[in-house]
């Protein structure tokens, strides 16, 4: 395992490099995030452990950040006095973009997959915003009336964009369809929603809707989503009959924070939670793996290091497919492979 | 600022629930930005007893206007829920809203939803707002018992539904059909009691405190001396249906529908004239116009049960309401639930868990009265003003529905 140290920066968020595999990117604010100047660093695997090759430094707290899919050394990220910035390792000290248009703190923001001139951004002022890097305005608002914690392009659609907020719901918008009063949307999906099938270990009375503070796509299943938050209780939704979840996995016990589907495994995500914990999930979607389908998740490995809130999670591209990087409040960056930390049951 | 609200966002993960979804500020929410009513009193003697139903009303608007100042012009519909006005009373409240200082331009409905047309008529303007429909509204609610309540107010059944089982059942008066689902539910009388002695307490206190004072709009009126047969101009300002009782003077009284029954007028609501009235809007309309928001409007629920278990309504309609909302019921910090009567108001909290002291908080129709359509509105004003008094959030009105029916909706106090 390695470890880097944010000191002064209790870090929100950390990202693979898409273009090497020995690049990661932490998205950081002093005091918690609660007030105060933010920090990005660019942070380089070496033969000598992790080694900070830049940071930039911001007027308000990142909590996230994106990796540009169009050029290598840029990235873009999401603040607290509603910015987007767009940082270029290889210039100066300042941002070679900005993005202003947002009423509060941006709380995502995500490069498009698939076609790579676009990325968006998602807000405490209850919108979903899709940009150009071309474009000082944005190039259409999603209006989502409550607190946008997570939106996503679907990585395997151009213009597929969903989102999670405050209001227990995960919405789906196609751009392609005519703006109208749905502004695009095409499905809300309420998490909350008692499951299809019965998940043993999982009381039948949800507490009911609590916040959702993360989702995530799928990387080989085009339908499959996965959604975590307050409640603790990590959820798939399949948007071919949406309207409950497929599968739970209860476990954390306190808000999950980050989750991640594995970029080599189809039924694998990992998760970080303010219970500390990061933990490695199967949806038991695997048949190959001894999964049958729906309703049979389970945890396979926690990973139980960091002593403050786990915030962010993400899978390396490259290589073996287990290395992954986490990042927490207890201001350290841990690199590890979670093959390590998995059961053997 | 920015801090704050993020230390409160962060605390806000540590507990699973929706409340943080549900008070947060949006220019779309439906806000309360003025609510009162008129003082209720006693149906037959107390002091409306010689005030019309429409003269109420013109009270409570006149009121209205005044505390909010807002320009009148600016109200596009006004509905009053009232129960038992011949012709629902349609005619006399618009005369009423244009004698108060509403223009013509200010449209007025009346609506009849029984014991919830108050309610009914709040949620019928939120969501006219909510529509686009409106853009500023009046929910009231008005009902002068002293001077219309009897055998007129329902039209006699036609063989078509007395030959129907259910439907003849509608008939059943309320005070029978609590009764036996008193017995049936096996609520004792000693329970209803101790639950109707607590409105009394509570309702007293507040009223010693002077807590109502904040909702209640004083109004002259015209009153004849019973003694004297003399007219006289009074003004009405306090509740006169509140007197001290204990639950051993309730013990002593007599069973009114049935010999060895259990429900008695000391605890069933009391027949009463009052009205109510709440004005609502956007809240952006509100900051625009520089009203002071009080609370917003969520959501609400209207169920339908078996007309003879009328009084379990409110069980039924309140996780409907919450599950609207978003919220659990241990999110809720107060519930105003109509006491028709104290056996249904006190099954209702049993059966759905909410902890008594969350309930009626300062006393309810018990104590000081029922005016059947006036109820729904009334509920709004002690709600959100007691919600602010002692620094909560969330609110919930409900009431049991004659015929058999519940209503619900839930509130947020800023």
């Amino acid at each position: 395992m390695l470890e880097f140290r944010t000191a002064g920066f209790n870090p929100y968020s950390v990202k693979y490099s898409p273009f090497f595999d020995s690049r990661l990117a932490v998205g950081a604010g002093a005091n918690f995030g609660l007030v105060g100047n933010g920090r990005l660093f660019i942070l380089n695997l070496t033969a000598n452990g992790i080694v900070c090759e830049k940071f930039f430094e911001t007027q308000d707290c990142l909590f996230d950040l994106t990796w540009s899919e169009q050029h290598e050394n840029q990235l873009l990220t999401a603040g607290g006095d509603g910015s987007i910035k767009l940082f270029d390792i290889g210039v100066g000290e300042f941002p070679v973009a900005g993005w202003q248009e947002h009423g509060r703190e941006v709380f995502s923001v995500h490069w498009n997959l698939v076609n790579k001139g676009t990325f968006l951004s998602s807000s405490w002022d209850g919108t979903v915003k899709i940009w150009t890097p071309e474009k000082k305005e944005s190039l259409m608002t999603l209006p989502v009336h409550s607190c946008v914690y997570s939106a996503q392009f679907s990585p395997h659609h151009p213009e597929i964009v969903t989102c999670v907020s405050r209001d227990s719901h995960l919405r789906v918008y196609d751009l392609r369809t005519k703006p109208s009063a749905q502004n695009h949307m095409t499905l809300a999906i309420p998490i909350h929603a008692p499951p299809k099938i019965s998940t043993p270990g999982f009381g039948q009375t949800s507490v009911g809707p609590t916040e959702c503070l993360t989702h995530d796509w799928n990387k080989y299943r085009d339908s499959v989503v996965a959604t975590a938050g307050v409640d603790g209780v990590i959820r798939t939704f399949d948007m071919r009959m949406p309207s409950g979840p497929v599968n739970v996995l209860p476990g954390h016990e306190y808000a999950v924070r980050k989750i991640s589907w594995s970029p080599h495994l189809s039924d694998v995500l990992l998760s970080a939670s303010y219970d500390m914990t990061c933990r490695v999930w199967t949806d038991g979607s695997n048949v190959d793996q001894g999964g049958n389908g729906s309703g049979l998740g389970r945890e396979m490995g926690r990973m139980d290091r960091h002593t403050e809130f786990a915030m962010g999670v993400d899978w390396c591209l490259f290589g073996a497919e287990g290395w992954c990087s986490t990042c927490a409040w207890d201001e350290r960056v841990l690199v590890w492979d979670v093959r390590e930390f998995m059961r053997t049951n | 600022m920015s801090a704050q609200n993020r230390m409160s966002q962060v605390s806000g993960h540590m507990s699973a629930t929706g409340k943080a979804g549900l008070t947060e500020k949006r220019p779309d929410d439906i806000v309360v930005t003025t609510a009162l009513r008129t003082a209720i009193t006693k149906g037959g003697k107390g002091g409306f007893k010689d005030t019309p139903a429409a003269d109420l009303l013109h009270g409570a608007f006149t009121g209205l206007i005044q505390r909010s100042g807002i320009d009148p012009s600016f109200v596009e519909d006004i509905a009053v829920g009232c129960v038992l006005a011949p012709g629902g009373g349609a005619t006399e409240y618009r005369a009423a809203a244009l004698a108060a200082g509403f223009p013509e331009s200010t449209a007025v409905k009346s609506l009849n939803r029984q014991c919830s047309s108050g309610l009914s008529a709040c949620v019928d303007i939120a969501n006219a707002i909510r529509s686009g429909m409106i853009e500023i509204g009046v929910g009231a609610g008005v009902e002068s018992m002293s001077t219309q309540y009897g055998p007129g107010a329902v039209t006699e059944f036609s063989e078509l539904l007395e030959n129907h089982e259910t439907a003849a059942e509608c008939k059943v008066p309320m005070g029978m059909l609590s009764e036996q689902m008193a017995k049936d539910r096996n609520v004792a009388r000693k329970d209803q009691d101790k639950f109707a002695a607590e409105s009394y307490r509570k309702a007293g206190e507040a009223q010693k405190q002077g807590l109502f004072d904040q909702e209640i709009m004083p109004m002259k009126v015209k009153w004849t001396d019973p003694k004297t047969d003399e007219e006289k101009e009074i003004t009405v300002a306090r509740d006169d249906g509140v007197r001290e009782v204990t639950e051993e003077s309730l013990g002593k009284i007599k069973p009114a529908f049935a010999k060895n029954g259990s429900i008695h007028a000391g605890n069933a609501s009391q027949i009463s004239d009052g009205a109510a009235a709440v004005l609502l809007m956007k809240r952006s309309t509100a900051e625009r116009l520089g009203q002071k928001i009080m609370g917003k409007y969520v959501a609400a629920s209207v169920v339908g049960v078996p007309p003879l278990l009328m009084g379990i309504g409110p069980w039924k309609a309140i996780p409907v309401a919450l599950e609207k909302a978003g919220v659990s019921k241990d999110d809720v910090d107060i519930y105003e639930i109509n006491e028709a009567f104290a056996s249904q108001c006190l099954w209702c909290a049993n059966e759905l868990g909410l902890p008594l002291e969350k309930i009626n908080p300062k006393g309810g129709a018990i104590a000081f009265g029922h005016p059947l359509g006036c109820t729904g509105a009334r509920q709004v004003s002690t709600l959100l003003y007691e919600l602010k008094r002692t620094n909560k959030q969330i609110g919930v009105t409900s009431m049991c529905v004659g015929t058999g029916m519940g209503m619900a909706a839930v509130w947020v106090a800023e």
